[in-house]
């Protein structure tokens, strides 16, 4: 049978291993269309075929639009990153991997100042060294860029100002690293020194030289760059409150820590074309912005992603030392090199926006949860990076899963003169997310009732809209809480445990995709796109630009494309480091990969999955429909001895066309409000999760170890648990850090204190907890297979699970992001002063006294769970809104049935004068409106 | 990352080191010991005090001895660490140092002469000329103090060692030698109060060993260190105590991570009678850290008084 094809490796070698190894440099790995390395085909995997398509996985949540895709191939199999092996043999090629013929290297000149103009640059000394071969300044590269349209604020070098120590302001390439160092010593810069700001509240003031200058839209002459008012429902209902959670909290900036430094390889080729390797999440916006800073189409542009030594988010935005790689190396005519140190990293940055939020919540004499007031005052540093979004992120994600009376919602981001605050992990919904669950909790206590009942009882169900519009789809919140509950014993030992000893709950809530793709209009072009050829050999390349950053994306898209067509993994191949064969893909952010680009890779399949089929019905005479695909073969559903194998009908297939090609795209379908910033937030599909987290806390020291956490989370489906696992464990590591060790420090002095990974504390091996990771499968209408993301999500729970958790441990709650020891002590040392003991041991923990609420709690719960059960499988398919939980009509406008229920996104003027900390931006005008000219 | 070019001299001989030693202090020439290079090479990556000559250890025969009276220079923590010939308190304590990849290479003598640390000093060469440098290394400036501004007579960079307390309860004494012969001195003796000067070495000496009584092993003790994560991290307050079997009288008490030396606190035991509250309060009251390390002084201070009454526990 395999007689035609001798050229496959492992074939008709003789060589066979009894120890079922391979031999060295042969495949076990049979001809496609063989069945395999055995001679016949694999016998159909039921148990991972679905039950409604006639296999026996079960399908508590209903059945799917993919299950006839199903060919229990991969999908749900827990199997090893296909980019395993590189990694762990060392063959993954990162950034600084790039070793091209005749490199040069270059290095960056950083500013030493806060805040200062560059009055001039002096370059002749460095020029003059031997084995310099190009110099760059700010006039070299005018143009300005940044990840968002809307908020393009930087330039690859600095042209008139520097914003922050480490910002750049030329750059060299030298023969080697060490004369480059010099080179850059050698620049001579003339700097008229500004008053700098540090503190993200003077931030709200008019200042003489605000760090950016908006013209007509700047906020009177502050440091504002964005400011976001929301508020939805009607706000008498806060009034009388059965419960009341006032929080001021605090959050350090954190980094992303990601293993890999920044590196860039910039080429300009013997054609003139730029060839730039980079590790970038989206490579995408690199490539666009690397169009206007070099004044050179977007199509003579070749960015060649890296593999990606972690991103979190931290690779996301185009960086400006990528244009100075391209500018260096257009001058010199020779590949730059440029890679960074920890510390550059941290120049950099990027990461989570050091915060003030104030959360006010109210409950009412049902307990349930009338009013969330959110005031977020966020630090983006000296740069926009992603702050607009962050803005909306940091109060509209709080909107689910908890069914509102109303929302409020006042959020500043001003600018700093510190390194840029962007995107990481759970993007703007981690802080204020901790606020609002330790608030959950805080009210619980004040109703004497249990947390987790509070929050089962307060549940938006599957196929609701939350009280923004967000549409919610597959929920599997409820399941989640259920299962963290019972695998934590919680209702042994929350309020049971002895002074010292805490046990914590804490959900999230996060998007799955954003459902606008920034850089263009989502109806006239998809958010992803996924090519996918075969030639006669059978291997099956997939061309997509979705970025493997380590989530795993490439290995999501070749289970679904091996999935589809029933071939052994191993024949997918993905291709996605080019921007030169890859379709245009927005990248990895706001965990869209996964449910997009599988989603277009399953499109893709399908379409080639059809003319394999026809192409046997020529030769079988069965139609596709009576047809099976499975595992190298395609044959006749009732008597599979009639068929004919894979290659052969791929080879019919393409008799008059040769390598057949099918293309793939994925569309998020129309959805969302209408209100300025409807569209912050919105995605085609969310995440839920419930973390319980278990403590210690040495009343002496103040030091907490987290020992154990289960941690549930609703992926929708895993197509392979194996990573998902992976993601929770590793979002709880990265949680873990923030809330009790990490921590950018700027010291008296403005300056970056800890910009190294020793004194930068993210936790090592010894500070994890056992942790059991729960994946609940609320299989999603729309996702692929029924998969939503599992990459961001899980990080937000691990927050205020441990809060909560310190509190149920030694009664005290801190505001105050990371608990590092020393404030834990200072705070069991004030509670001993009001409490008037001497000894820590003595401390009184709090006890739960359940009040008469609890029972109707859960009576309430109990009925939502019939409820959500119905409607998770679409045997109830009526309108359900946030507010039905309040008695209102869902198929109703609710603005037409409550008084005073409303939609705002601006303050009205009688309001300005309650609003709090961010909510002060509103207090300016803008330049328009105050007769500016520009 | 990358260290200013220097030449490396690499002896065979304790007598060769110390000619060689000799040759360039005659020449004029500043250079380096290097053991381990665990501490060494990290502040040369950063451009910090680095010298045109190193001279390292690791090819001397015979200074790698572990037993329970004498351990040599280059002794590496991961054989202390392991060894079931040394002290238990030694042991312990260098099963502590930093992570087990750093413990294969970093020696007992390296750990013991440790650079001070400080948070103004310890970074990069361009991070620390944004402060326009500090009194640690001015680079020629002249530059102030950044943790204790208007003064720069003192450095006061922190001594993070975990192994000199633990030594010092135990009553040990140092080895050194050099071109002007061999000396040696209880370990309390060879720390000096500066952030710069720390020890009594004086150019060309290194470190030769260390001897321990030989009633060492009738000593038991423990040793407490502070820190946020329990591997990688430096002491930011550390405490060793030891006594004499069953007889608590003996007690002894050091503490290191506090300020610019290690330090053991006969004063403070002796005034207490015995009390441990009472010694805790009274090394709380002789100690000052400041503010150069990743936790804040006033909880290190604190923490002082939890760290030796744990340690007198054991």
């Amino acid at each position: 049978m395999s007689g035609g094809y001798k050229q496959q490796p492992g074939s008709g070698s003789g060589e066979v291993r009894k120890d079922g190894k391979r031999v060295a440099g042969k495949q076990s790995f049979g001809p496609p269309g063989s069945g395999g390395s055995r001679p016949e085909m694999k016998p159909r995997d039921l148990d991972f075929i679905p039950e409604m398509v006639g296999g026996n996985e079960k399908q508590p949540a209903g059945a799917h639009i993919h299950d006839r895709a199903r060919t229990g191939t991969t999908v749900g199999k827990a199997i090893p990153l296909v980019d395993a092996n590189a990694k762990v043999t060392g063959q993954a090629w990162y950034g600084d991997d790039v070793r091209l013929p005749n490199e040069i290297i270059g290095r960056i000149v950083r500013s030493p100042h806060h805040y200062a103009k560059v009055v001039s640059i002096d370059t002749s000394k460095a020029e003059a060294l031997p084995g310099v071969i190009a110099v760059a300044t700010g006039e070299d590269a005018p143009n300005k860029f940044g990840v968002l349209p809307v908020t393009k604020d930087e330039h690859a070098m600095a042209v008139e100002k520097v914003r922050h120590v480490g910002d750049l302001v030329a750059c060299v390439a030298a023969v080697d690293e060490a004369t480059a160092r010099e080179a850059a010593s050698l620049i001579e810069v003339e700097y008229e020194v500004l008053d700098s700001i540090h503190d993200m509240k003077k931030g709200l003031e008019d200042v003489d030289e605000p760090i950016h200058w908006r013209g007509k839209y700047h906020v009177g002459t502050t440091n504002v760059q964005k400011r976001v008012f929301q508020e939805f429902g009607d706000r008498s209902m806060v009034e009388n409150p059965n419960a009341m959670y006032h929080g001021k909290w605090k959050y350090m900036g954190v980094n992303h820590g990601f293993t890999e430094p920044h590196a860039v390889v910039a080429h300009w080729d013997s054609n003139g074309r730029l060839q730039l390797y980079t590790p970038q999440q989206v490579p995408h916006y690199a490539h666009r912005a690397l169009a206007t800073v070099l004044d050179v189409p977007m199509h003579q542009i070749n960015v060649i992603r890296t593999f990606v030594g972690g991103g979190f988010g931290g690779k996301s935005d185009p960086f400006p030392h990528e244009m100075c790689a391209a500018i260096l190396s257009r001058k010199a005519g020779k590949p730059v090199r440029i890679t960074f140190d920890r510390e550059e990293v941290f120049w950099v940055n990027r990461g989570r926006h050091p915060s003030h939020i104030e959360v006010q919540m109210y409950a009412d004499e049902e307990a349930r949860i009338s009013g969330f007031d959110i005031d977020a005052l966020i630090d983006g540093g000296g740069f926009a990076s992603f702050g607009h979004v962050t803005s909306y992120y940091n109060g509209v994600l709080a909107t689910a899963p908890y069914e509102l009376g109303s929302f409020h919602y006042t959020g500043a981001r001003v600018w700093t003169n510190k390194p840029a605050s962007g995107a990481m992990r759970g993007h703007g919904a981690v802080n204020t997310r901790c606020a609002v669950e330790v608030g959950l909790d805080d009210m619980s206590e004040q109703l004497g009732v249990d947390p987790i009942d509070l929050r089962l009882a307060n549940l938006l169900p599957p196929h609701s809209r939350t009280i923004s519009g967000f549409r919610i789809t597959s929920n599997g919140m409820r399941q989640a809480l259920q299962e963290v509950r019972k695998g934590s014993d919680w209702d042994n030992k929350f309020r049971k445990l002895p002074l010292g000893k805490g046990i914590g709950i804490g959900c999230g809530f996060f998007i799955s995709g954003s459902g606008l793709p920034i850089h263009w209009d989502p109806n006239k072009f998809p958010h992803a796109t996924v090519h996918i050829q075969i030639d006669m050999d059978g291997g099956v390349t997939v061309h997509t630009g979705a970025a493997d950053i380590g989530q795993g994306s490439t290995t999501a898209v070749a289970q679904v494309v091996a999935e589809v067509l029933a071939l052994p993994i191993e024949m997918i191949h993905v291709r996605s480091h080019e921007s030169d064969t890859s379709p245009v893909d927005l990248g990895s952010y706001s965990s869209r990969v996964t449910f997009m680009n599988a989603n277009a890779a399953i499109r893709a399949a399908l379409e080639i999955k059809e003319k394999l089929l026809n192409a046997a019905w020529d030769t079988l005479g069965y139609h596709p429909d009576t047809l099976v695909l499975n595992d190298r073969r395609i044959y006749y559903k009732h008597d599979p001895a009639i068929g004919m194998s894979y290659l052969e009908a791929l080879h019919k297939a393409q008799e008059d066309k040769g390598a057949l090609i099918s293309s793939g795209a994925y569309r998020s379908p129309p959805m969302g409000g209408v209100h300025k910033g409807a569209a912050a937030g919105l995605a085609p599909a969310y995440s839920f999760s419930a973390y319980v987290a278990e403590v210690e806390v040495d009343v002496e020291t103040g030091m907490i170890k987290c020992t154990d956490v289960w941690a549930a989370h609703d992926c929708g489906k895993a197509l392979n648990p194996l990573a998902v696992e992976g993601q929770i464990i590793g979002s709880c590591h990265m949680g873990l850090g923030q809330v009790l060790t990490e921590q950018m420090v700027y010291g008296r002095t403005g300056h970056l204190q800890n910009a190294n990974l020793l004194d930068y504390k993210i936790p090592s091996v010894h500070e994890m907890p056992n942790v059991t990771p729960i994946i609940i499968e609320s299989c999603d209408p729309e996702g692929p297979f029924g998969a939503k993301e599992a990459g961001e999500g899980p990080l937000l729970p691990i927050l205020p699970a441990v809060v909560n958790a310190v509190y149920d441990a030694i009664g005290i709650r801190i505001n105050d992001l990371p608990l590092t020891p020393d404030k834990v002590w200072a705070a069991i040392a004030k509670r001993m002063k009001v409490e008037g003991i001497d000894d820590p041991s003595e401390l009184p923990v709090p006890r739960l006294d359940f009040s008469e609420l609890q029972e109707k709690l859960a009576k309430r719960a109990a009925e939502h769970e019939i409820r959500d059960k119905k409607r998770q499988r679409s045997e109830d398919t009526n309108a359900y809104v946030n507010g039905v939980l309040f008695g209102f009509n869902p198929d109703i406008p609710l603005e037409d049935q409550v008084e005073g229920w409303k939609s705002a996104d601006k303050p009205q003027p009688e309001q300005l004068a309650e609003l709090g900390l961010a909510g002060k931006a509103w207090l300016k005008q803008e330049q328009r409106h105050m007769g500016g000219e520009n | 990352m990358l260290m200013p070019p220097f030449e490396l001299h690499r002896p065979g001989t304790v007598e060769e080191a110390c000619k060689i030693a000799a040759e360039l202090l005659e020449a004029g020439h500043e250079f380096d010991w290097i053991a381990g290079g665990t501490d060494l090479i990290p502040n040369y990556k950063w451009h910090i005090n680095s010298k045109p000559h190193v001279i390292s250890l690791s090819g001397i025969e015979g200074v790698s001895q572990i037993s329970m009276n004498e351990i040599g220079c280059m002794a590496r923590l991961h054989d202390i660490s392991e060894s079931d010939q040394v002290h238990p308190l030694i042991s312990e304590a260098a099963s502590k140092v930093a992570s087990s990849l750093i413990r294969r290479n970093a020696t007992l003598g390296g750990n013991l002469c440790l650079d001070t640390r400080c948070f103004w000093i310890n970074q990069t060469e361009e991070w620390r000329s944004s402060i326009d440098w500090c009194h640690k290394c001015d680079c020629g400036t002249g530059a102030d103090c950044r943790v204790i501004p208007n003064q720069n007579e003192l450095c006061v960079a922190t001594y993070q060692g975990d192994i000199a307390p633990n030594l010092m309860v135990l009553d040990a004494r140092v080895h050194l030698i050099g071109p002007n012969g061999e000396r040696d001195m209880p370990i309390t003796d060879f720390y000096q109060l500066d952030g710069m000067t720390r020890n009594v070495l004086q150019p060309g000496e290194f470190m030769l060993k260390v001897t321990l009584p030989d009633d060492v092993s009738d000593w038991t003790g423990a040793y407490r260190k502070l820190r946020l994560r329990d591997t990688w991290d430096f002491p930011e307050a550390g405490a060793a105590a030891a006594w004499r079997k069953g007889d608590r009288s003996t007690l002894r008490v050091a503490t290191t991570a506090l300020e610019s030396i290690p330090r053991r606190h006969d004063t403070e035991v002796a005034e207490s009678n015995g009390d441990v509250k009472a010694i805790c309060d009274a090394v709380y009251n002789s100690t000052k850290p400041v503010n150069n390390t990743s936790l804040p002084p006033r909880y290190r201070r604190n923490m002082i008084k939890v760290l030796i009454k744990r340690a007198c526990e054991e």
